[in-house]
């Protein structure tokens, strides 16, 4: 359907049509290419640097959570210690009255344990059982600074034995195996037996600010799913992607996971596992925060974490919140399919465009094309049918005028050569006839004043009466040959002049009749004709036409006759050549200058001299010679010495060449 | 006059026939016929000794008027010297362009004649008797 246009160079491709699409093609592709591909990664790196300041932002409101807690654990504490009751109570020594008092509190607040020391810092009353008392608080930094009248609330690491004086329970709730972890660091231990609390305490004072005592307490974070629960609710409101939690959120004793939403593969919470070792190095040993992606149990999370410091500012634990991947991996594969999406559509669109295009500009050049190897073969009659508006639409439109003028012009010019041809055809049987009838009476003519001249008729009495015959009969004679050149001029520019070849003797058809025909002249001018290499002349015979033939001779000789001065001598004569007959007609006398030697040959042209104007001639005689001679496949030149002889010479080839018969 | 040489001519121009009969009569006796059918009775009848035949005749043609000369047993052996013009005829050649055949004339003379010429080939051919 495209037109099939030779390119040299360039695509290696045949069609326009392949070759604006394929640049089309290739613009599209590269350049949608090239900003699918910057345009995907500039969103994907936006999306995920989103993804990652919102997991900070939720690392900092679990962080406030974790807080608030802690803020609450000390409230209730503070607010306690407070209370008249309690500090009458510990001012008397009331250890049952606090007990009770301080074990409502507990149970009414939801603590794991609540403790009361001395203003030494020994243990007055536990408020579980088995209500331990009387051990040394006062080594403990928290305890130590209350004893200092501060308020101090933190996370503290606590140790088996101290959990145990709180309450056995507290210890079998610490207690926990590690879970193999693949990605975990090495650790020796395989087991955690001490707790991770949100501590707080608080001095109780009196009212001269003396201190009484110490009032400290505070949750377990082992298996204790408040807060990251709670985190969970606020921070990630619960929601769910495609069945999973989008947040999640854990606390990590050291390196173990102690308190998690994150579930395992069989949907239990993923305790007892432990963190992965790039994370440790950089949170537990770095103390650096860690925000990044991470696989977390099963699922990719956008993951930070953060180490949780005690009162001390030492690293015991880690907070992390985690934001499900997959959303934003979805989203940014939706952005990223949706440009792919919209490259192709364009690209799709382009191409259709493209083809539409490009159709729009081959189809018209193809008819083109093909309009023009018609008119090429003759066929004018056909017109392009292009309607667009554009430059090919002009260049149709302008195709079609060409074509319709061609034609016209054609048309106008079939016809002008038919009246032509007719034209010529009846000038030439006119000149053909009028010659012929001109010959008859010429003929009569010339008789009778030849008589007159000759006084066959009777004596001629005075020079006047000669003079006036001999006048009439040169021009007589002059008329004749005219009329002889301009018949052998007709019928060598005829249009179907044929060259009838005959094999004959080239001497006794062609020669011999002009020689007896110009001997009267000959005579008249006392000249003489020598025939050179007479024998073989007289033998040889060639293909050739003899009445044209015999045109050159006559012409030749006449020529001679003319030229030569009175007395002189005219040989004519004949050399066999290896390819060719060469035949020649050699006068003395004035010669022929040098530059005109190929001049003498053409149309009309005579020699200059009052001599040849006297003489008469049609300029003809040597022009229609060559035009035989050549007719017949030969040459024809002059070779002259300027004052002293002209020497015509002309070949006839041997066999066979030349032409036989000649439509002009 | 006894002795003289008589000579026929045949051809449909009588201005020529007139000026060929004026070249001759000073040597031969001139006996004229102006078409091929009276120019074959008049060889019959005259049997003249030689006969100057034109080629271009209407009704009976030179070409025609030649082979019944030659063909007939009375006239076929008085020389015949053939006037032609260069278009119907190759000159001095055997053939006749239309036909392409050979003419079985004695001798064969170009027109426009010139007269003096015309005797001398009239004398010839009376020369190979």
């Amino acid at each position: 359907m495209w037109a099939r246009l030779k390119i040299p160079g360039g695509l290696p491709f045949r069609s326009l049509g392949s070759k604006l699409i394929f640049s089309f093609l290739l613009v599209v592709l590269a350049g949608g290419l090239a900003s699918t591909m910057i345009g995907t990664r500039m969103v994907g790196n936006t999306i995920m640097a989103e993804a990652q300041k919102k997991v900070r932002h939720d690392l900092d409101s679990a962080w406030m959570v974790y807080q608030e807690k802690l803020r609450r654990i000390q409230d209730v504490l503070h607010l306690t210690a407070k209370r008249d009751l309690i500090m009458r109570a510990v001012t008397g020594g009331q250890v049952e009255v606090l007990r009770q008092e301080l074990e409502r509190v507990r149970i009414d607040y939801g603590l794991d344990f609540l403790t009361l020391t001395d203003k030494k810092g020994v243990v007055l009353t536990r408020t579980r059982t088995p209500y331990q008392g009387g051990d040394f608080q006062g080594n403990d930094e928290m305890v130590r600074r209350a004893l200092k009248k501060e308020i101090v609330a933190a996370t503290e690491i606590v140790p088996q034995e101290e959990l145990a004086k709180e309450g056995p329970e507290l210890v079998r709730q610490v207690y926990m195996e590690f879970v193999p972890t693949p990605k975990a660091k090495e650790r020796p231990e395989t087991r955690e037996t001490s707790g991770m609390m949100l501590k707080a305490a608080v001095p109780i004072l009196d009212i001269n600010n003396n201190i009484l005592g110490v009032l400290y307490g505070g949750n377990l974070l082992n298996r204790n799913y408040e807060i990251v629960d709670k985190i969970k609710d606020i921070v990630f409101k619960g929601e769910r992607y495609k069945g999973k939690d989008t947040g999640t959120a854990t606390i990590f004793q050291w390196d173990l996971r102690i308190s998690t939403n994150v579930k395992d593969k069989s949907g239990l919470r993923a305790i007892g596992t432990r963190i992965a070792r790039d994370v440790y190095d950089q949170v537990l040993e770095n103390g650096r925060a860690w925000i990044d992606r991470a696989f977390v149990v099963s699922e990719w999370y956008i993951a930070a974490y953060e180490p949780i410091r005690n009162i001390k500012g030492e690293i015991v634990g880690i907070l992390y919140v985690g934001t499900l991947e997959e959303p934003y991996t979805d989203l940014r594969n939706n952005v990223i399919y949706s440009f792919f999406g919209v490259a192709f559509l364009g690209l799709v669109l382009v191409l259709f465009l493209a083809f539409f295009i490009t159709r729009s500009i081959t189809r018209p050049i193809g008819k083109l094309a093909q309009a023009t190897e018609k008119i090429a073969g003759g066929d004018f009659s056909h017109e392009v049918s292009i309607q667009s508006k554009d430059e090919v639409g002009h260049l149709a439109f302008s195709f079609n005028r060409m074509t319709r003028t061609l034609k016209d012009t054609m048309e106008e010019l079939y016809v002008l050569n038919n009246k032509l041809q007719e034209l010529n055809r009846h000038y030439l049987e006119m000149v053909g006839f009028i010659t012929h009838e001109l010959n008859q009476p010429m003929g009569v003519l010339k008789g009778f004043l030849i008589l007159l001249r000759d006084e066959s008729l009777g004596p001629l009495v005075n020079p006047n009466q000669k003079k006036a015959v001999a006048t009439m009969l040169r021009n007589v004679n002059a008329l004749i040959n005219m009329i002889q050149k301009y018949l052998q001029l007709g019928r060598i520019e005829s249009g179907k002049m044929e060259v009838n070849k005959v094999r004959i003797p080239i001497f006794a058809e062609a020669l011999s009749s002009i020689l007896e025909d110009e001997k009267p002249q000959l005579d008249a001018r006392k000249m003489q004709m020598i025939v050179e290499n007479e024998e073989a002349f007289r033998k040889v015979e060639g293909e050739a036409d003899p009445v044209l033939l015999r045109i050159v001779f006559s012409n030749l000789i006449g020529n001679a006759i003319k030229y030569a001065q009175e007395g002189g001598k005219i040989w004519c004569g004949f050399k066999e050549e290896p390819e060719e007959l060469l035949f020649y007609v050699k006068n003395e006398g004035r010669g022929i200058p040098a530059d005109k030697l190929t001049k003498v040959f053409e149309k009309f042209t005579r020699l200059e001299g009052e001599l040849e104007q006297r003489r008469g001639g049609t300029g003809l005689g040597l022009f229609n010679a060559k035009e035989v001679v050549e007719r017949h496949g030969g040459r024809i030149w002059v070779e002259s010495e300027e004052g002293k002889w002209a020497n015509f010479l002309f070949t006839l080839p041997k066999g066979g060449k030349g032409e036989s018969s000649l439509n002009r | 006059m006894e002795g003289r040489r008589k000579v026929l001519v045949i051809d449909d121009e009588p201005d020529l026939v007139e000026m060929i009969r004026m070249a001759l009569e000073s040597q031969f006796e001139v006996v004229t016929a102006y078409n091929g059918k009276e120019g074959l009775e008049k060889a019959r009848s005259a049997k003249p000794d030689a006969i100057v035949l034109d080629i271009m005749m209407p009704v009976k043609d030179g070409f025609t008027t030649c082979q019944e000369l030659k063909g007939d047993s009375e006239t076929s052996s008085i020389p015949v010297l053939i006037l032609t013009g260069v278009e119907e005829h190759f000159g001095r050649s055997k053939y006749t362009k239309a036909s392409g055949m050979e003419i079985e004339a004695e001798d064969f003379i170009t027109k426009p004649v010139d007269p003096n010429e015309l005797v001398r080939r009239v004398n010839a051919l009376l020369k190979k008797d």
